[in-house]
């Protein structure tokens, strides 16, 4: 029994050590710059969340919380530009290297983030807005007049209401999910991720959607306007809307291809997919 | 003068020539006035279209690495990328080149990042020939890359590369079968896109 | 150029930009390339219709020049050698796809196209009833001849002399040509216009 006590005594005093060197190692900063419209904001963290949301004014604010002393910050002003990385240093890991970023800046603001962790999260901004991560879940919502450009490996992607940019997406089997999303250029390319479109394909834009094995279902409303093609080698193709048949050297095939245009058949949408399913539904 | 007169001169008119018989039809006639009025707004329309466009990132993304990799940007900060410009594919031009041609430039990217820096290596070897079919070489460089600098990660690649060399597979066997297939050629090149950008992020290249 | 000015907030003049591009400072480069990015891709967008080709070219345009940069002298401005550069980028790429730089031939084009009005009633004038997202629709809808007139003309601000040097036809073709463009467009224009007003909302 006393024995048993002793050890417990032990536990509870290496679990205050442990939690007080943690508290000690854990370390928050923040870093402040002031901009000029259309500053270029660019964060490339190894691992952990960055998210960047908009705030009035013109000021760029970084506040980080660094999970250990085993990574570092760098950050630098040149000009319009704000640089921030994280450095890790020698035995720093998954959890020892991970710094949480959060950023506000102003809405026209150009933003370039990076962490093969994640997760990344962008809301409500104007300017371009690059995203990279390996298996860092994205997600981004409420975009307006930049380009989106997003890449992953496993990390699922999610759009909501992102317009009148380019939005390319490449992930090889994340699955990525757009709702809402509209513009001149819409692109998904996966090789085994699921494809979910939800919205009205508008802009005149074109919009495609190519998977090598995942399902690719997109929902578009009555009066959409739009030239669609579709297409899966092996898989099924399935389609709700009352085509009208067009012009071109795209063979259809029953079943698993088909091509015509519904409206004005203002936008061109292409799904494409080797062997997943394809269903371009009526909302 | 009558509206086919009129606009017959038209042209001359609207570079500042102006007939005295044409300004008298113009008066009389709203026809002619509602055109005159329309080219006007369309001149005055599109001289203020001039730049309401942006290009993508990606565009300054590329530059950037050329000018690097071609020595004139010289920051001294960051090390020489082998990488290649590597334009969009989407047209119709470059559509073949450009893909494949990045794949080669990394695959010689890694083997160099293996042996030391990019100089010695390129005086003493050539870079491997591009062949994606057979990358199996590079794919495994490339996976003990990723075991020694991000050991978390292995597994994603290593699952990501199959997955995408499966779909590189299958999409160059479409193009094979029916070459003048454009939505077949637009797979294969979506796929040698996946795997350029999985040897990129995997190199730290892809961003500027 | 409001934007431009402040692009430009890095303290750095463009000529400074220019010396310092010389250089090989990338910042300079990036300074140089976000003061006409827009500009440039606006004018590769037009002529083109096609946004991967207008990046593209927009890429290839800039890299000419950056190439070029030691030798540039200022003898002319650097917007307007750039923009030339450009221009000559866009046709030369037009030329490789066998597109038109200059409409086809003139008798191709009868009278019917240019529809003749007599008096009555007329419709409503442009002004006003047309935004810029159709005005720039419709010249993509452009032949790709009268595209590059119009846009060289009445967009960028060219000269017929410099047109005509630029695509290789004479001033009085570039002259006809842009008015049987601005006849199309208005025309474009129109179908646009009532092909809008009839449109369910939303869609």
């Amino acid at each position: 029994m006393k024995q048993h006590s002793k050890r417990a005594a032990k536990l509870v005093l290496v679990v205050v050590i442990a939690g007080a060197v943690y508290g000690a190692a854990q370390t928050r900063k923040e870093f402040r710059y002031t901009v000029s419209p259309k500053s270029t904001v660019y964060v490339a963290n190894q691992y952990g969340p960055i998210s960047a949301k908009s705030a009035p004014g013109n000021q760029v604010v970084v506040t980080v919380v660094l999970r250990s002393d085993k990574v570092e910050v760098e950050q630098s002003q040149r000009g319009n530009r704000v640089e921030i990385r994280s450095h890790l240093l020698t035995g720093a890991d998954v959890d020892s290297g991970q710094a949480d970023y959060e950023i506000t800046l102003p809405s026209d603001a150009n933003v370039t983030l990076q962490s093969s962790t994640g997760p990344l999260h962008v809301e409500k901004l104007n300017g371009d807005v690059t995203l990279e991560g390996a298996t860092a879940e994205v997600d981004v919502r409420d975009l307006s007049g930049g380009h989106v450009h997003i890449k992953t490996l496993n990390g699922p992607v999610t759009l909501t209401n992102v317009r009148d940019g380019h939005v390319e997406i490449t992930s090889v089997s994340g699955d990525v999910v757009l709702n809402g999303v509209e513009g001149p250029l819409v692109q998904v390319n996966s090789t085994s991720g699921k494809i979910h479109y939800d919205g009205n394909f508008g802009f005149g834009g074109q919009y495609s959607l190519t998977s090598h094995t995942g399902d690719i279902e997109a929902l578009a409303p009555p009066y959409a306007s739009i030239d669609v093609t579709a297409r899966s080698v092996r898989g099924q193709v399935e389609n709700d809307f009352p085509l009208e048949p067009k012009h071109s050297s795209f063979v259809a095939k029953a079943g698993s291809a088909f091509a015509g245009t519904v409206g004005k058949a203002a936008s061109s949408v292409k799904l494409l997919s080797f062997s997943g399913k394809i269903h371009l539904k009526k909302r | 003068m009558n509206c086919a007169e009129f606009q017959d001169d038209l042209p001359q008119w609207l570079e500042g020539d102006r007939k005295v018989e044409s300004e008298a039809h113009l008066r009389t006639c709203p026809a002619c006035h509602e055109l005159i009025a329309d080219f006007d707004f369309i001149r005055r329309a599109a001289g203020q279209l001039q730049e309401s466009a942006e290009p993508s990132p990606r565009v300054w993304n590329s530059i950037a690495i050329a000018l690097r990799q071609e020595g004139l940007i010289r920051d001294g900060e960051r090390e020489s990328a082998t990488v290649t410009v590597f334009p969009r594919p989407r047209g119709r031009w470059l559509n073949w080149l450009a893909p494949i041609a990045a794949l080669g430039l990394i695959a010689f990217s890694l083997w160099t990042y293996q042996n030391g820096s990019p100089e010695s290596a390129g005086q003493s070897a050539l870079p491997p020939k591009v062949q994606t079919a057979s990358m199996s070489l590079e794919d495994r460089q490339l996976l003990d890359m990723i075991s020694a600098r991000m050991p978390s990660l292995r597994q994603t690649y290593e699952s990501d590369l199959q997955d995408v060399n499966a779909y590189i597979q299958d999409a160059e066997q479409s193009v094979h079968s029916n070459p003048n297939d454009e939505e077949a050629q637009e797979s294969l090149m979506q796929a040698y896109e996946q795997r350029a950008m999985l040897y990129e992020m995997a190199l730290n290249r892809s961003l500027p | 150029m409001t934007t431009a000015r402040k692009t430009l907030g890095n303290g750095l003049t463009e000529a400074e930009a220019i010396e310092r591009a010389k250089q090989g400072d990338g910042e300079a480069f990036e300074t140089l390339y976000g003061l006409h990015k827009r500009r440039v891709y606006s004018l590769c967008l037009r002529m083109t219709g096609n946004t991967a080709e207008a990046e593209d070219l927009t890429q290839e345009a800039f890299l000419q020049l950056f190439r070029k940069i030691a030798t540039f002298r200022g003898e002319s401005a650097f917007s307007t050698w750039l923009h030339r550069m450009a221009v000559n980028v866009v046709l030369m790429h037009l030329r490789k796809k066998g597109l038109p730089v200059v409409p086809l031939d003139d008798t191709l084009e009868s009278d019917d196209d240019v529809p003749k009005k007599e008096p009555g009633a007329p419709d409503l004038a442009l002004t006003g009833s047309v935004d810029r997202l159709q005005l720039q629709r419709a010249i993509g809808d452009l032949p790709p001849g009268y595209r590059t007139i119009f846009v060289l003309h009445d967009v960028e601000g060219y000269e017929h002399n410099e047109i005509a040097g630029l695509v290789g036809c004479s001033i009085g073709n570039s002259k006809s040509q842009l008015h049987k463009a601005r006849v199309k467009l208005r025309e474009l224009l129109k179908t646009s216009r009532a092909e809008k007003a009839n449109k369910p909302r939303g869609a």
